[in-house]
């Protein structure tokens, strides 16, 4: 089993071919999973991946807001979410999708000519242009795609195979004896023999580096605890005086957003993408704090919030989200901007409703220091709870992605959970009262 | 808290108007706005407010967006109603959210599709008996011709069944409407998780984050009179929506026979042979409550007439499997009350639940299959029209609101963990592409029991988003 990784690539459109890519995008996006570009249903270590232009020039992109002052050149960005080693996942995507790649990027700055097409030419391309993301969220760690999908065709399995069950009968057994059932005509099934072991776990060593990592990172800030506590006051004192500067909010209106060009990409789906691009506020002290958080951030996605969950503190009574993928929090040019790209379960609104109010104190904490953001209070108060504030900032910064593809269109993440404890129980021994447990899964 | 200005407010968001059972909605459009702005401040004087109690008649308005813009309002301020009234619920994007396919497209509606003539008012006119309601629709539509207005299809007649018990019910055969959210400010006050901060039903009141909710304002320029009081924290404005709210109303057909037909095979025995008490606690597992009212979670095992109007209950602790009421019945699902996260089984769970309330003034329409409403008379003929209900509810947020509800709790097939469960009652079947939302999950011991291929047992034959303006806000948009 492995990790997974995310692929963000960077590259400037050439002059005059925006509407040219626009057009090669729209093709991918009208069939994402078998269009003649990328089909990326080929393409087997994929679990999310997206095309964004960032600094469309707003009379192209129909009236979305600008996002800033500075004027940025238009760029084209393509970022997977994906099953480690990321070579297999280039292997795979040259492959499936050489002539595919060419007639997207032959349309952005540098791409190699015609005559030097080379799998090997095409892969440098995209590597150079990689950019780095500072925090990047996944779900469960070490669920690779081809587990989800056989999962899910376990669970729909034993699910058809109760249906032809007669329910009167079934009524009558203890759970033990329903769970035999179902044991033992997995067993009988071919196509699912895998499913009579476990998962197989991350890899040890890799497990050894991760935990080795772990327990580095706590021992040096540890050793530096002292260190902080001397700079604490300080740093309280300059956010202070900061937030105290900051404007009372955008002062934008829900009502004003243009939202129907970005609604046309919403809701087709069970889950929904988000991409996001916003101004750091300016000055060091907010670039400092929005690095230093994303460090920690990025900490604990790594090895605290690495299973179903984001943002739950236990002794501090805060419920995390459960219906967050893949998220990546990324920082572009040279720390001025930030580029957020999320992909999650229902719709946007219930998402932003999800930040308000559950993890409002995270949100606070990492996009306070974005511009424009709803003022905030000793970093994490406030902000996020100035509810139709929070969420007018949020879509004034959305922009369209302009293609988008999740591997696995009909799971919400609790339903991957969900299916994983399933096939975790299956052969276990178990107690009459835990098989009952199990069998609440279904 | 400030309170409520019932002067200003419609009588619509504090009563039902139970006691005028003969009730009618009409749908006027606009064709020439200088008389139709002096139709509007005739009738403005005939609205009853929120004070009076009113014993013969009485009568509300409102408008949609289209409906604003042919009476003259201004790009300027049409721009600060929300996105979601200036969109319209027929939008390509909303039709999407809200399920609206099929026999349900908006192509299909009577009323409010792209093709009809398109509603711009909304007359709700209640009245104590029919002769009373037939002489005050007249009266109404006497001064249509001259008021620049015309009506758009036929009016919509509603029907209030009650059975024995007194209480109203919808065509299914179940009392509906027990559950209301109490209001904070407006008489008695219920349990704190369901008494809900008045500023989610009406603009311009603190809502439930302690917030006012967005509200369409004019520049104070543009009311030189003064008729719109100052807008609170926002400087320069009049506030137009003050004592106003968004008003959703969608004609949901029901069908009755398919419904208990379905009850019916479902639980028809190896031999073919019916199970009437079967076939009735399959559609209350569904509904979440039996046909009194009675809530499965307080009476599992049967119905119980005496539990009929209760709506003082939680979910979790009692239930937290789902084995009483399950998990994707239509009561748990479109009002959860202590259900889902944070915290379920406690007040911050409720405390979201309460971000997402409606507060319903719908009436049943159409003559009922059988006049008993049990499933045996009703299953023994297939009475043919148009019968249902004239969903209406009033909300300050349509998104968080309404559409959050449609969307999120009703609709999704994943609602609280679930696979491929729609709302069994009115959820959308195709909602993850076609028929893939169509099974109902009966949790169950020693493992649950699936009804499925679910029909839709519910059509939307039109509907649109409506502003339903304070008094003061009407005598504004007539003096425009």
């Amino acid at each position: 089993m492995a990790h997974q990784v995310a692929l963000t690539v960077r590259a400037r459109i050439t002059p005059g071919r925006l509407a040219q890519l626009k057009n090669e995008l729209a093709i991918v996006n009208a069939d994402i999973e078998h269009n003649e570009l990328v089909p990326f249903a080929r393409l087997g270590r994929v679990h999310f991946a997206r095309f964004v232009i960032l600094d469309e020039p707003v009379a192209a992109a129909g009236g979305v807001a600008p996002q800033g002052d500075d004027q940025f050149a238009p760029s084209l960005v393509f970022a997977s979410n994906v099953d480690a080693p990321l070579s297999d996942y280039l292997d795979e995507l040259m492959s499936v999708a050489a002539d595919g790649l060419d007639r997207i990027f032959s349309n952005c700055e540098g791409y190699p000519a015609p005559g030097q097409l080379t799998n090997e030419a095409r892969a440098d391309y995209l590597m150079a242009r990689g950019i780095k993301t500072q925090a990047f969220y996944v779900n469960t760690i070490g669920r690779m795609v081809t587990q989800v999908k056989d999962e899910a065709r376990l669970r729909e399995a034993i699910e058809d195979f109760l249906e032809r069950q007669p329910a009167a009968t079934l009524a009558t057994w203890p759970a033990s004896r329903v769970g035999s059932a179902i044991q033992e005509f997995v067993r009988g099934e071919q196509s699912l023999v895998w499913a009579q072991a476990q998962a197989r776990g991350l890899a040890f060593w890799w497990r050894v580096k991760e935990w080795t990592r772990f327990i580095l990172v706590i021992l040096i800030l540890l050793a530096l605890l002292p260190l902080f506590i001397v700079l604490l006051p300080f740093f309280i004192v300059l956010l202070r005086y900061h937030e105290k500067k900051d404007a009372r909010g955008g002062n934008f209106r829900l009502s004003s957003m243009a939202r129907g060009q970005l609604e046309n990409f919403e809701d087709q789906v069970v889950q929904n993408q988000i991409s996001a691009v916003g101004h750091i506020k300016p000055g060091w002290f907010r670039g400092f704090t929005v690095r230093a958080l994303l460090m920690g951030l990025s900490f604990s996605v790594r090895h605290v919030y690495n299973s179903g969950d984001l943002g739950t503190v236990k002794p501090l009574g805060l419920v995390g989200v459960n219906t967050i993928h893949f998220a990546q929090w990324i920082m572009i040019d040279g720390g001025r901007r930030m580029l957020f790209l999320s992909n999650y379960d229902g719709s946007l609104g219930s998402y932003m409703d999800d930040f308000v109010n559950k993890v409002a104190w995270g949100l606070n904490a990492v996009f306070s220091n974005g511009a424009s953001y709803p003022k905030t209070d000793w970093l994490f108060l406030h902000g996020a709870h100035d509810e139709q504030g929070f969420k007018a900032f949020l879509q004034k910064h959305q922009i369209p992605t302009q293609a988008w593809y999740t591997a696995y269109k009909q799971s919400t993440a609790l339903n991957l959970t969900n299916n994983a404890k399933l096939r975790a129980g299956l052969f276990d021994t178990l107690s009459e009262e835990g098989r009952a447990d199990w069998l609440r899964k279904l | 808290m400030s309170t409520l200005d019932l002067k200003d407010i419609q009588g619509i968001f504090v009563r039902g108007y139970g006691e005028l059972e003969a009730g009618c909605y009409m749908l006027l459009h606009i064709r020439d706005a200088t008389p139709a702005r002096d139709w509007l401040g005739r009738v403005a004087a005939l609205i009853t407010d929120g004070e009076q109690k009113p014993e013969t008649r009485a009568l509300n308005l409102a408008f949609t967006c289209e409906g604003l813009t042919a009476l003259g309002l201004d790009a300027e301020t049409l721009a600060t109603f929300s996105h979601e009234f200036q969109d319209g619920m027929a939008s390509e994007y909303r039709r999407r959210i809200l399920g609206d396919h099929g026999e349900s497209a908006p192509e299909n509606w009577a009323w409010g599709g792209p093709t009809t003539t398109p509603v711009h008012v909304l007359l709700m006119i209640f009245a104590v008996n029919e002769d009373e309601r037939s002489e005050f629709c007249k009266s109404l539509s006497d001064g249509f011709a001259s008021g620049g207005v015309e009506q758009v299809g036929e009016v919509l007649r509603s029907i209030v069944l009650r059975d024995v018990s007194g209480c109203s019910k919808e065509h299914f055969g179940f009392c509906d409407s027990i559950a209301q959210p109490f209001i904070e400010g407006l008489g008695k006050t219920g349990p704190p998780p369901n008494t809900v901060k008045a500023g989610e039903f009406v603009l311009g009141y603190r809502n439930e984050y302690n917030l006012l909710t967005e509200r369409p304002l004019v520049k104070a320029e543009r009311d030189p009179h003064s008729i719109l009081p100052p807008a609170e924290e926002s400087a320069g404005d009049h506030d137009l929506g003050r004592d106003g709210t968004y008003l959703v109303f969608r004609q949901l057909q029901q069908h009755v026979n398919r419904f208990w037909q379905f009850m019916e095979d479902s639980t028809r025995d190896a031999g073919g042979g019916s199970h009437p008490d079967a076939r009735i606690r399959l559609a209350s597992k569904m509904v979440g409550r039996w046909p009194s009212g009675a809530p499965l979670i307080l009476s599992p095992d049967g119905d119980n007439a005496a539990l009929g109007k209760e709506n003082d209950f939680a979910y979790y602790e009692a239930d937290p499997h789902g084995l009483k009421c399950p998990i994707g019945s239509h009561i748990r699902r479109s009002n959860p009350r202590d259900t889902l996260d944070p915290h379920p089984g406690t007040e911050k769970s409720t405390d979201v639940n309460k971000r997402h309330q409606l507060l319903r003034r719908g009436r049943a329409y159409g003559e009922p299959v059988a006049a008993s409403m049990k499933p045996e008379d009703i299953l023994r003929e297939e009475v043919p029209g148009d019968r249902g209900l004239h969903f209406i509810c009033l909300n300050a947020n349509i998104s968080r609101q309404f559409e959050f509800v449609q969307q999120t709790w009703v609709n999704n097939p994943k609602f609280n963990g679930l696979y491929n469960d729609s709302d069994p009652l009115i959820g959308d079947r195709d909602a993850l592409g076609p028929g893939q939302a169509a099974i109902f999950t009966e949790q169950a011991e020693p493992v649950r029991r699936r009804a499925t291929r679910l029909p839709q047992f519910v059509s939307v034959r039109g509907g649109a988003y409506f502003f339903l303006p304070g008094l003061n806000a009407i005598r504004y948009l007539a003096s425009i």
